[in-house]
């Protein structure tokens, strides 16, 4: 009786579900799927702003890309640019989180204090870092009246360039880390760790035998969306360096595609390096939650 | 069974009706757009500025459109560059003016109405020399720039014993080397971040002076391949650009400066000499700024570079549902007296409308700005201003870009001129080619 009441109820059931699934479902392939599909098709074509008709020239602009040098420059800076964005955050932020994970009024101020910088826009961010890192800059002002007489070129040395540009999107990101880093700390349960106390163990072993292996799902999701943000990195480098000094020594993937796409006008060309930074990111990703993913274990 | 029935078809066509309206609501287009009291309703795209307030705009839209009855126009702010245009086309989006020249590329696929030259001469335009497309007007050409200028500080000038601007090249490098030895950097070349365009004035007055004085059709002529940027006086001038920053004239802390700074910089007397667009005399004489003078940077032979260009601004869209009453009202905004003075005082633009006379409170320095343009013209010394004009003889798009990224290579060092030149004829290329 209950199975033949389930299988009278089941097409109701699925055409609600279809119901409520419709309008999510219709905004993501309008808002996303479609703009995908047609940014491919443009990645055939060689569509340009500044010429009058467009046709197709299949793989053509793929296989310009490998052999361009500059996008190669591109793709090493963003390599080299994500490494630090995920590393140096969740590292630094981990730490801060342990530090943090306190009773007490101090220590919730201090979490405000590591979280503001994550509100902020990273263009006013940016830019207060610009006026901080140029030549004249009170970074170097202060060096100088410290005694040092040649101080670094912060933004416009250009082996020095990527990377304070990195640590400002690493710093930007520490907060964040914090936060979500707390947050699975406060998820461990108390009794462990004291039992394992009582059992004679330190700090450094109760880290590493309880909180590091409970602590595998947000350490995934942070290095994913660390991973993810290193890849877009856009602001910052447009407002503090244009991609330079110089040809390309900040230029990242997402600059490029910019640049090439809706500066340059060069809509196709610009549609393929936007799909391979698609493939780069969607792959990278993907291969990153499987490996950490086994790491995670249930209590 | 049957109630259920009925249920689900009321809700399947609830849900259709949503998704309808949904689609409606989507859609592009509609009908003629009309303002209150029938008159025709129009938009223009402008940028805000420090110099082009909020202010400047509202009341230069208000006195065009007491000119030109049954429309009424509404400002847009928004960036006014051929890139922002190109993606308002796109989405459908596109104003019925565009306040600033976004004419290339639009040009070429149509997008842009005509004016013909005569609609151009019956309102007062009288410079003729750019801002085509193919031989064509897209724009209302009222206001030359001359990009750039080389401003310096006479004060600081005198302290170093210098008694006037130089005449020739050797002079200028004469005057640096005198400002060293006083403990003042001579030039105030850099432009950090985003504003590193500021940087390439240095090397497009030096090729201006030897370049284009002698052949005012070389860019013309590297369009066709008639002359590549290995030639050796192009390479010349971007030798004697390294050489003055590697002699020690350029202030160090230049290359990191934003635009604002930079400018700042310079009027606050940390360098002496300043190659920047003639629109900087208008922020000085804003800022009451007494002690500078202007001059074209000098070739060898004592020929003063002016390079300039005439802004063919007030782009009206081709789709528009009022394309005549937009061109119409575009040549009343271009050629209003009281907009052409604003936008003299503002933005120091060189007014070159028949019989406009300049208002009696330009300051010092415009006035300067315009006897050096105006003398460069009278004697044929005008060249065209090759890192900014647009439409016919501009740079390939994208490639200004590549430009602006290898000069920073070239001040620092770390392209020799011939590589430089070498690594912007590859660069022309593949910009032709994209």
């Amino acid at each position: 009786m209950q199975t033949s009441l389930m299988r009278r109820l089941a097409p109701r059931n699925a055409l609600y579900f279809l119901l409520f699934a419709v309008p999510g479902t219709a905004l993501f392939a309008v808002f996303v799927l479609w703009p995908l599909l047609v940014a491919f098709a443009s990645s055939l074509t060689n569509e340009n702003f500044y010429r009058v008709g467009t046709s197709f020239v299949w793989f053509e602009n793929y296989g310009r890309l490998f052999s361009d040098p500059a996008f190669l420059q591109t793709l090493r800076n963003t390599v080299i640019l994500t490494l630090i964005v995920v590393i140096v955050p969740n590292a630094l932020g981990l730490g801060i989180a342990v530090l943090l994970d306190r009773v007490g009024w101090v220590f919730n101020a201090m979490r405000a204090v590591f979280f503001v910088p994550v509100v902020l826009s990273s263009v006013v961010v940016a830019v207060i870092w610009q006026q901080m890192l140029k030549d004249d800059g009170i970074i170097n002002s202060s060096l100088r009246s410290l005694g040092v007489t040649d101080p670094p070129g912060w933004l416009s040395d250009p082996s020095l360039a990527l990377f304070s540009v990195s640590g400002i999107v690493a710093w930007q990101a520490v907060g964040f880390c914090v936060v979500l880093y707390l947050a699975g700390l406060q998820s461990i349960p108390k009794e462990l760790l004291e039992a394992a106390s009582i059992d004679g163990a330190g700090p450094v072993r109760r880290f590493r035998g309880i909180t590091w292996p409970l602590l595998a799902p947000s350490v995934t999701i942070m290095m994913v969306l660390s991973l993810i943000n290193g890849f877009k990195t856009y602001d910052q480098v447009k407002v503090m360096t244009n991609g330079g000094p110089g040809v390309g020594t900040t230029s990242t993937l997402a600059f490029d595609v910019v640049h090439t796409g809706i500066d340059s006008g060069a809509v196709g060309y610009g549609a393929a390096k936007a799909a391979v930074m698609f493939l780069i990111i969607a792959g990278i990703s993907l291969v990153s939650l499987r490996i950490m993913r086994k790491r995670e274990v249930d209590l | 069974m049957r109630t259920q029935r009925r249920k689900t078809q009321s809700v399947l066509v609830a849900a259709a009706t949503v998704a309808a309206i949904a689609l409606t609501g989507c859609t592009v287009g509609g009908t003629a757009p009309t303002g209150e009291n029938g008159d025709a309703a129009l938009t223009i795209l402008v940028s805000e500025s420090p110099n082009l307030t909020a202010q400047y705009w509202d009341a230069a839209i208000a006195r065009a459109s007491a000119k030109v009855p049954g429309v009424k126009v509404t400002k847009v702010v928004g960036e006014n560059t051929p890139a922002y245009a190109q993606q308002l086309f796109a989405s459908g989006q596109a104003p019925d003016i565009f306040a600033a020249g976004i004419a290339n590329g639009l040009a070429q696929q149509g997008k842009l109405a005509e004016y013909t030259r005569k609609e151009l001469e019956d309102a007062g335009i009288t410079d003729f020399t750019s801002g085509t497309i193919n031989g064509k007007f897209y724009g209302v050409p009222t206001g030359a720039q001359a990009i750039p200028l080389v401003y310096y500080n006479k004060d600081l000038f005198a302290k170093a014993g210098i008694a006037g601007a130089p005449k020739t090249y050797a002079e200028l490098v004469e005057d640096a080397a005198k400002l060293k030895a006083a403990g003042i950097p001579a030039f105030e070349i850099g432009g950090g971040g985003k504003d590193t365009w500021a940087a390439e004035f240095g090397l497009v007055s030096a090729v201006a002076a030897d370049v284009l004085t002698k052949d005012p059709k070389w860019f013309l002529k590297r369009g066709n391949d008639e002359v590549k940027f290995t030639d050796p006086e192009f390479v010349g001038a971007a030798q004697k650009i390294q050489d003055l920053v590697k002699a020690g004239y350029n202030d160090p802390n230049a290359m990191t400066r934003p635009y604002a700074d930079l400018e700042l910089a310079f009027l606050s007397g940390k360098a002496a000499m300043y190659p920047m667009g003639s629109w900087f005399s208008a922020a000085a004489d804003g800022k009451k700024v007494t002690n500078l003078g202007v001059f074209g940077w000098p070739s060898d032979q004592g020929k003063a570079a002016i390079p300039t260009v005439t802004g063919a601004g007030l782009n009206v869209n081709a789709e528009s549902k009022h394309v005549d009453l937009a061109k119409k009202w575009a040549l009343a905004f271009a050629t209003d007296k009281e907009n052409l003075d604003s936008s003299a005082i503002t933005d120091g633009a060189i007014i070159t409308v028949k019989d406009y006379v300049y208002p009696s409170n330009i300051g010092g320095l415009f006035k300067e700005s315009i006897a050096a343009y105006e003398e460069a013209v009278k004697n044929n010394a005008a060249v065209p201003a090759w890192a900014n004009i647009t439409g016919d003889g501009a740079l390939p798009p994208g490639f200004g870009d590549v430009l602006i990224a290898a000069n920073v290579d070239l001040l620092t060092g770390a392209k020799t001129p011939k590589q430089f030149a070498e690594y912007l004829d590859k660069q022309y290329t593949v910009a032709l080619q994209k």
